[in-house]
């Protein structure tokens, strides 16, 4: 059985890759026949709505979770049969910061040393260099900034090929959140690593990612440039004097508002054809604005959970 | 050789404008206005990237089409530098922002219930700057 693990690694460039990933708790579908592929360098965010299943995929990718069917590999090995080698490869930074707090920064530094082959003194140097953190205090003594920074730097400090970040700057006050990205960013450290950036701040989404991965119930809705996705979707303004289409029938509709009388529509890959169904349905002084990367994604998520009404 | 000049730009997130979008508007209207004179160097990609605090990958795309657009030219092993000027748009797209340019200009004096021969002479003297520049 454990010889037979070493064939199961895969020979393609994907850091991640799923095929027909499901994951049931109950009844209750958390990951649904979802096939994602990571392909390496960039930084990937990953966005969905609380309980589209982010969490689950990172415990199944990890290792710590079996999936209910289908496949999931991480840096070209099973997610079933990762070795501490493997481990090494994958640094793992989540909302919490955990680490010991009754030990010294000096002290947890010296064992992450330890356990990892490929320790760059450097890399931690340079990132630790960002925060004000002195290697006699203990982790308790920390502030959540700081934490998060420290944790950064453990991670970075390993080399790991995929760099999984859950949530990093959540809690984290201003100055701490652009320390954070400063150092994502910018820092000779992240070189040569895939990040996986998991967030609900599309603030942090818009500066940092080369691609932008959507999830909603355990499926995977889009996989792009953040740009692209955005010019999928269009905020149209009408005044329509007359009775208002029925929501149903509005092609593309993610959300529609009446303000002050006049009709707001969010749509999604209409193009301007989407102008000739509003003439059609009796508007005139017809608008197209272009939206925010905000507005296009919390409208994308909110869809499902809007219920149409009849005019 | 000509030292990096300072780009004070600022970008905003949540705009409709992607940022990539914002940083090419802001390099072209400081082309435009002069404030970046033909021959400037401009910042790296990484210096700019991390003036924003943006994905690096962001300013090499915009720095790309203001380079096929011929606002910038990249010097082997140099960096990218202001271009020396030419005409960029077509002559349709050049009056259309000439009428847009009238409109806001005429605007703003109206606000100032200014005398429009003092204004004329004043514009007079104001685009006689441009022809020396181009002279």
């Amino acid at each position: 059985m454990y010889f037979q693990g070493s064939d199961m690694h895969r020979a393609n460039d994907y850091v991640v890759e799923t095929r027909a990933l499901s994951k049931r708790y109950g009844g209750k579908v958390a990951i649904d026949q979802l096939d994602l592929a990571i392909a390496p360098g960039s930084i990937h965010a990953i966005v969905g709505a609380n309980g589209a299943g982010k969490s689950t995929l990172f415990r199944i990718l990890l290792g710590f979770l079996p999936a209910t069917s289908g496949d999931a590999w991480i840096l070209g090995r099973d997610c079933r049969d990762l070795r501490p080698e493997d481990r090494q490869r994958i640094g793992f930074v989540n909302e919490e910061h955990t680490l010991p707090g009754w030990m010294t920064v000096a002290a947890v530094t010296a064992m992450q040393r330890r356990q990892y082959a490929a320790w760059s003194q450097p890399a931690f140097d340079e990132v630790i260099g960002h925060y004000h953190v002195r290697p006699t205090q203990k982790v308790s003594q920390l502030s959540r900034g700081e934490r998060a920074g420290f944790n950064l730097a453990l991670s970075l400090a390993q080399r790991p090929a995929l760099l999984v970040l859950d949530e990093p700057t959540l809690g984290l006050d201003v100055v701490a959140k652009r320390a954070f990205l400063e150092t994502l960013l910018h820092s000779n450290a992240v070189e040569g690593c895939t990040v996986i950036y998991c967030s609900h701040q599309m603030e942090e989404i818009e500066r940092v990612a080369d691609n932008l991965i959507i999830m909603e119930r355990g499926a995977l809705r889009n996989v792009s440039p953040p740009d692209e996705f955005r010019a999928r979707v269009a905020h149209w303004v009408a005044d329509i004097p007359f009775r208002r289409p029925d929501p149903r029938v509005v092609p593309g509709l993610l959300d529609a508002q009446r303000i002050d009388g006049i009709e707001h529509y969010l749509v999604l890959d209409q193009g301007d054809g989407f102008a000739d169904f509003l003439r059609a349905s009796g508007a005139r002084d017809i608008h197209r604005l272009p939206v925010s990367l905000d507005r296009a994604v919390n409208g994308f998520l909110s869809k499902h959970h809007a219920v149409p009404t009849a005019a | 050789m000509a030292r990096t000049q300072a780009l004070p730009i600022q970008i905003a997130t949540g705009d409709s404008r992607p940022i990539g979008k914002q940083i090419v508007d802001a390099v072209r209207l400081r082309i435009a206005t002069g404030e970046l004179q033909p021959g400037a160097q401009l910042p790296t990609v990484r210096g700019l990237a991390q003036q924003l605090t943006v994905n690096p990958n962001t300013v090499a795309k915009a720095y790309a089409e203001l380079t096929a657009e011929g606002w910038l030219e990249s010097r082997q092993g140099l960096g990218l530098y202001v271009a020396p000027p030419r005409q960029r748009l077509s002559e349709d797209e050049r009056d259309r922002r000439m009428d847009e340019a009238i409109q806001t200009f005429v605007h703003e004096v109206a606000a100032l219930d200014y005398p429009p021969e003092r204004a004329m002479g004043r514009l007079d003297k104001a685009l006689a700057v441009l022809t020396r520049k181009s002279a």
